[in-house]
């Protein structure tokens, strides 16, 4: 498949699952209202400790915005080929003279670019009802920082699609999965703060580079270069390790007659 | 013949023993067959894993953003987690009677619609009750939660009443979602709301006064602070005022759902939609 026909086919599953997204009430409500609802709660609880500095405003609804990518990948991409076995597609796709881990890039980074309106709807919510400031120390870096953080997002969400889907309910490890990755990688409690073995497991997720990224070129002192290159280093080990994956999984549920069972 | 001598057995649908067995038995079974979560693959992420990571992520937060006790934060995160089991619970307890197709077989029934809605909430409420002291137990070993040894037993109720009352309020999200392409939408919608707020992790005082307002109409936002005043030693006579007032909106929410319920099976029968999905 030429490179060009690659992105298109990309390009056109990432455009058609966003379309599909918008038609689920339950991702409405994850990507447009979850977001201003942990954002709102987020910015009391700042106020309520006295932090009402531009800056700590602007770092909440950073990190709300980015709780809502977070939901939206895990639930996007955890239920991404079970979906596509529940509407009887997957065994079309695999079979398709179309490399299916390209259709599942697709799907995935639909889920992420959906999945980063939460970050525009947390920062106008922030702006029109808590006076947020909307400035940015590095303009020029944010632009790379927010693809950065999609890309990253994507790989991680192909993982989790060719993981989640060996686990018959994958929106269970959904539910399971939401609250520990919104704290260890420090969306809005610094992970500094939290207990030292925590660390080492955050510098193995993609949102929290992606969130250092983008929080580095808004609000940061220094140019978020490290952030930014981390993001691309996790995304190709996501890629290779999902990649992997999914040969197995698909390799296995051939093998097992298996590909269409629920 | 045997068979035709054999008196027929007839059980009167209003009569007493027969509404119970369909509180009793009907409530059980709809636990089994109806809540989707009732099985170890899904329980434990969704009801045990999910509500201890909600502890600890807002005992950080809260204590990172505001200074106050990572108890404060438990306490009231505690209590909202049972909101999982009853909102979605109760939700899925009615509405999918529609979704599995067994609602129209339930509404050709005589039996006692009462009892019938009545008993779906006795193992939801229990269910809750369980997950909300999986959360009390984590947080006193994690968390610095201390209850006073006195007014356990008023802790107990109060929580008892809230996880009722929130329970209702799933009850009524469970006949909308009789009408709803996606009952779920509505229970989440519900369960982040009592988080924003009852002042599970702000105080109700620190909010402005139009969410105060909704807030007070809420399940969970007195019985809550029934149950924060009782964890600090208050008894029965301080806090009875508030636990009967979270009685009070948990019965309103039961009734308003159980007219919804019967306004709906009219409507259904009426316009022939029974089933309609």
């Amino acid at each position: 498949m030429s490179s060009s026909r690659t992105l298109r086919l990309i390009s056109f599953v990432t455009w058609f699952n966003v379309k599909m997204l918008l038609s689920s009430e339950f991702f409405i409500l994850l990507t447009f209202i979850s977001p201003l609802i942990f954002a709102t709660l987020a910015f009391f609880l700042f106020r309520s400790g006295g932090g009402t500095a531009g800056q700590t405003l602007l770092y909440v609804a950073l990190g709300a915005g980015m709780m809502g990518v977070w939901s939206t990948t895990l639930f996007g991409c955890g239920g991404a080929i079970a979906w596509q076995r529940w509407e009887g597609t997957l065994e079309l796709l695999v079979n398709a003279p179309s490399r299916y881990d390209y259709i599942l890039v697709g799907q995935t980074f639909g889920a992420v670019v959906f999945g980063f309106y939460g970050i525009v709807a947390t920062l106008a919510w922030g702006v029109l009802l808590f006076g947020m400031p909307l400035e940015a120390t590095f303009p020029l870096l944010l632009p790379l920082s927010l693809l950065a953080a999609i890309v990253s997002l994507g790989a991680l969400g192909m993982l989790i699609a060719t993981t989640f889907v060996l686990y018959r309910h994958a929106n269970a490890l959904g539910n399971l999965l939401e609250y520990p990755i919104w704290l260890v990688a420090g969306l809005l409690v610094p992970v500094a703060t939290l207990p030292f073995w925590v660390r080492p497991i955050s510098w193995l997720l993609a949102p929290t580079w992606g969130m250092e990224a983008i929080r580095g070129a808004t609000i940061g002192a220094d140019p978020p270069i490290l952030a930014i290159a981390m993001c691309f280093i996790l995304a190709v080990a996501y890629y290779v390790a999902a990649r992997v994956t999914l040969v197995f999984v698909l390799a296995k549920a051939r093998r097992d007659a298996t590909l269409s069972l629920q | 013949m045997t068979a035709l001598s054999t008196p027929i057995t007839r059980i009167a649908p209003e009569r007493l023993r027969s509404a119970w067995r369909v509180f009793w038995y009907g409530g059980r079974m709809s636990y089994g067959m109806l809540f989707n979560w009732a099985r170890p693959s899904i329980y434990i992420p969704t009801l045990i894993g999910g509500p201890t990571f909600q502890l600890l992520f807002f005992a950080a937060l809260g204590s990172y953003a505001t200074n106050r006790s990572p108890a404060y934060f438990a306490i009231g995160n505690a209590v909202q987690v049972s909101a999982i089991a009853g909102v979605f619970g109760m939700t899925m307890a009615i509405a999918n009677e529609r979704w599995f197709g067994t609602l129209p077989a339930i509404l050709a029934t005589p039996a006692n619609r009462v009892a019938l809605f009545a008993g779906r909430f006795m193992p939801f409420v229990l269910n809750g009750l369980l997950v909300s002291l999986y959360a009390f137990a984590l947080g006193f070993v994690f968390l610095g939660v201390r209850l006073a040894p006195g007014s356990l037993a008023v802790v107990g109720l109060a929580l008892l009443v809230t996880v009722f009352a929130c329970t209702a309020i799933g009850a009524l999200q469970g006949a909308i979602s009789l009408r709803l392409r996606d009952g779920l939408f509505g229970a989440n919608l519900v369960t982040m709301s009592i988080l924003l707020f009852c002042g599970v992790n702000i105080p109700l005082r620190e909010l402005p006064g139009w969410m105060q307002v909704i807030g007070n109409l809420l399940p969970f936002t007195h019985g809550l602070e029934a149950v924060r005043q009782a964890a600090d030693g208050a008894g029965l006579a301080q806090v009875g005022g508030l636990i009967g007032i979270e009685a009070l909106i948990g019965i309103a929410y039961a009734v308003a759902a159980f007219a919804l319920f019967v306004y709906l099976e009219r409507s259904a029968r009426a316009n022939a939609t029974l089933d309609v999905r």
